[in-house]
């Protein structure tokens, strides 16, 4: 295989969702460069994800309280619906920069509350600053209403100061633990003190709860309010560098590397935050492509599942089925476990989950469905008989994506465009004992089965 | 890195591991997976966050009454087993044990500054954190980390579920979620899965993933051959409930019958949030609960088990002391948790009644943290070192 073409296919799993089996082969020989280039280029269309109403508003454009209950209950199945259309636009081709980004930035801000309209306004708030500035993006998450109802902001009043989004927004958005006391978190949390939702849901200032007084934070004292907190976390270049963290960790590898970090942290400091000049940055850069980078990751449910469906069509016969996959596999969009978000890498495999993993592309070909059965809701009782989860593939797709290759050449075509990490432990006759050679569709299948099955496949 | 370091930092690093020989090794670790005195817990979780009041009810006390109006449990609907407190009439097991001198009861169990929304409230528990803090590995995993010197198996701490809780999860090591032995072992027979984990070899650079994933695979194979064997030895003759709990507690009873090496068993039991029509469904999953102890109980007294045998049971939240308009209750905080087992230490009830009087805003004020509780059955029962393991040292308690 082409050298060159693992780091296309790099560039593209990282970047986006992963490349589909032509794809990677038809643009091995193009210049990184030019690739990057184009993927940035496809990022500067915003294309909302819009499908919840508004919730219905009077006549004089309020919410009545009478309504939360019908909006909560439905708020779950508006949520599922949400999910798949967001894994829908993943596995587009078009956007996979933007969604990789904002699904970055989900797992950042990780949020998740009983309504499904709120979260859909917060997810549309990263997909747009999602290769923009981080500082106006901190700022907007301060005033999103679904991050203001998650972190108890709604209770932030000036007599009683609810200290839960200003801790998190120290401890997790921006310094990360042991830059700041627990003084300045009393401090600040003062600062956003009446930043409300009101009953429409939208963004209000409550100046009736706010403290007006002056404050101590960092060792400076003025009558500051939240947007001023904001500015004085960004000022500390700590905050690049934690970002940076976090974004070298999902983007580049789970073992850090302090020289590139400091790299990426300058960049991202002096530019004022801009997070696609970042990136840009990232993807250009000589080191994100040595070897030791290229298929080092371990793939997220989400990266997986999305991964399936751009090489070879597979998709759920239900809704149901497509979260239900999510859970048995550990991570589900729009429900983070907490706020600190999926901690992700060697977290993602327990001896269960990896072998679910594994048994995937052979579930995939006989059409018989995972016999798994995902933890309960709350509200729900364990049910001993659950439905399988049903996937189906169109092979015929993954069949056309293999025209014009030799049949004896199958085998290393399929190598080259699924596996990323070392492959020599891959052993040939094992390997070859599993495929099936009556006929060449057959033969391509059981192939690109077979390989789908090994550990290295989970590498990306 | 200089490679010169890196050799320095690698020699120290591993210094613990690879310059003492194997049998000293053995030596310096005699408590190995299934060797800690052959002792067995079992935790079971009835999520959704049980209502403590009405499982073990405090009915000499009138705040209860008052509290609860039309859900306050009276006449034969209790199990009184002592002058204040009485189990659910469902409970009968519990009330026998604690009769027989196998239960120990502790009221209001919590934690400070206590959240009220299931899932982060099951994190605490899971990780044994405090409520500001967000841990990544569980308290259990954490005991497979510590406790067999690097030779713990997945199957040293299994869970009767087919995906794995954060509480079984560690840093270096995890415990294995096992619904059905049988299906399990067959997706590990998938014959691809099967030749990877069978023909494994270890390589040195465990840094890279594809050897991180290869060892757990080959890991997850030998557990789920070495689960299967275990549960073909023994055949329960006791009748286990038609219910998912009912099954799973069957499992746990068999591998614990059968001598298997397994230290910890983990089962949950959902359907517990009863915001409302309370009355009905907590009867109805008390009885299941009943009847699976009751057989797990027989069983292990059979096969001479009991007493190494211990059995927590939690919820992640109790609920409100004050009824709701639906006929149920919302979400609490601290709550009731009982151990059984024939090794007890102490019996009865260890600690004073829920005050229903002095509330925070409606709730109960915890009056033991349910880390002492932890501490206590990984120091005394598990033998391990309770304090590193959940990274603070908590007073233990004499129960075990």
């Amino acid at each position: 295989m082409s050298d060159n073409r693992k780091k296309v296919q790099h560039l593209f799993l990282r970047a986006g969702f992963g490349e589909t089996i032509s794809g990677g082969r038809k643009k091995a020989n193009n210049s990184l460069q030019s690739l990057v280039d184009g993927l940035f280029l496809d990022a500067e269309k915003y294309r909302e994800l819009d499908i919840i109403d508004a919730p219905h508003t009077d006549s004089k454009g309020k919410v009545s309280p009478l309504q939360l209950p019908s909006i909560i209950l439905k708020s779950r199945a508006e949520m599922e619906r949400y999910n798949v259309a967001w894994m829908d636009r993943m596995a587009e081709k078009e956007g996979q920069l933007r969604e990789r980004m904002t699904f970055f930035w989900h797992n950042h801000f990780a949020t998740s509350t009983t309504f499904a309209y709120l979260m859909q306004v917060q997810n549309n708030t990263l997909r747009y600053y999602a290769l923009g500035s981080f500082r106006k993006m901190l700022h907007a998450i301060a005033k999103d209403p679904a991050m203001i109802i998650y972190l108890n902001n709604q209770q932030n009043k000036k007599k009683q100061p609810n200290e839960n989004f200003a801790r998190e927004v120290m401890e997790l958005f921006t310094l990360g633990r042991g830059n700041y006391t627990e003084n300045d978190i009393k401090e600040a949390a003062r600062a956003f003190t009446g930043w409300q939702v009101d009953m429409t849901g939208f963004y209000k200032f409550n100046e009736k709860q706010h403290d007006f007084d002056s404050k101590t934070v960092f060792g400076k004292t003025g009558n500051f309010d939240g947007g001023d907190i904001i500015d004085m976390l960004l000022e500390k270049r700590q905050t690049a560098r934690y970002i940076c963290g976090k974004l070298f960790r999902e983007f580049v590898s789970e073992f850090p590397d302090k020289e590139i970090i400091d790299q990426m942290t300058k960049v991202f400091y002096e530019s004022d935050y801009d997070i696609g000049k970042l990136m840009r940055f990232v993807f250009s850069s000589s080191w994100f492509y040595e070897e030791r980078f290229i298929g080092c990751k371990i793939a997220s449910p989400v990266d997986l599942l999305v991964r399936f469906r751009r090489l070879n069509s597979m998709y759920f016969t239900e809704q149901k089925a497509q979260i239900e996959a999510q859970k048995v596999l550990g991570q589900v969009l729009l429900f983070p476990p907490n706020v600190a978000g999926w901690k992700g890498g060697r977290n993602w495999i327990d001896s269960s989950s990896l072998l679910i993993r594994l048994s995937i592309p052979k579930v995939m070909l006989d059409g018989t469905g995972l016999d798994l059965r995902a933890k309960p809701q709350f509200e729900e009782e364990g049910k001993a008989e659950a439905k399988k989860v049903k996937m189906k593939v169109d092979w015929a797709r993954l069949i056309d994506q293999l025209k014009g290759i030799p049949d004896d050449e199958i085998e290393e075509e399929l190598r080259a465009a699924l596996i990323q990490a070392p492959d020599d432990r891959i052993d040939k006759g094992v390997l070859r004992s599993q495929i099936d050679r009556t006929s060449r569709d057959k033969r391509i299948v059981s192939t690109a089965v077979a390989l789908m099955s090994t550990p290295e496949f989970q590498l990306i | 890195m200089k490679r010169r370091k890196f050799l320095q930092q690698s020699v120290l690093a591993s210094a613990g591991t690879l310059l003492i020989p194997e049998f000293l090794k053995a030596l310096a670790n005699p408590l190995k997976a299934g060797n800690s005195k052959g002792r067995v817990l079992v935790v079971i979780q009835l999520s959704g966050g049980n209502d403590g009041l009405n499982t073990f009810v405090p009915f000499g006390d009138d705040a209860y009454y008052s509290n609860r109006s039309k859900l306050g449990l009276k006449g034969e609907e209790l199990l009184k087993v002592t002058d204040h407190f009485a189990f659910h009439a469902q409970l009968k097991t519990l009330s026998d044990l604690f009769h027989d001198g196998s239960l120990a009861v502790y009221n209001s169990v919590g934690y400070p500054n206590p959240d009220r929304s299931h899932f982060r409230s099951l994190d605490i528990w899971h990780s044994a954190s405090n409520a500001n803090e967000f841990w990544q590995n569980g308290w259990i995993g954490r005991y497979l980390d510590a406790n067999c010197g690097g030779n713990c198996k997945p199957h040293s701490a299994i869970e009767i579920d087919d995906t794995l809780s954060l509480a079984l999860k560690g840093e270096t090591i995890n415990g294995i979620a096992c619904r059905d032995p049988k299906t399990f072992r067959i997706t590990a027979l998938n014959p691809l899965v099967a030749d990877i984990a069978t023909n494994y070899t270890p390589h040195d650079d465990d840094h890279h993933n594809v050897e991180y994933l290869r060892k757990t695979l080959s890991e997850a194979s030998q557990s789920a051959a070495y689960i299967y064997q275990q549960s073909k030895i023994y055949k329960t003759t006791q009748v286990y409930p038609q219910h998912a709990f009912g099954k799973h507690m069957k499992v746990v009873s068999e591998l614990i019958c059968s001598g298997s090496e397994t230290q910890i068993y983990y089962v949950s039991f959902p359907g517990f949030d009863t915001h409302v029509g309370q009355r009905g469904q907590q009867n109805r999953l008390f009885g299941v609960y009943n009847e699976a102890l009751k057989a797990l109980y027989n069983d292990l007294k059979a096969a001479g088990r009991w007493n190494d045998t211990l059995v927590m049971t939690f919820s992640e939240f109790g609920r409100r002391v004050k009824e709701n308009a639906g006929d149920g209750t919302d979400h609490g905080t601290a709550n009731v948790l009982w151990l059984a087992g024939g090794g007890l230490k102490q019996k009865g009830v260890l600690n004073g009644p829920p005050d229903l009087k002095n509330l925070d805003d409606g709730d109960l004020i915890h009056q033991l943290d349910f880390r002492r509780i932890y501490a206590t059955v990984l120091s005394n029962w598990l033998d391990a070192d309770a304090d590193k393991i959940l990274g603070h040292a908590f007073e233990k308690l004499t129960f075990v």
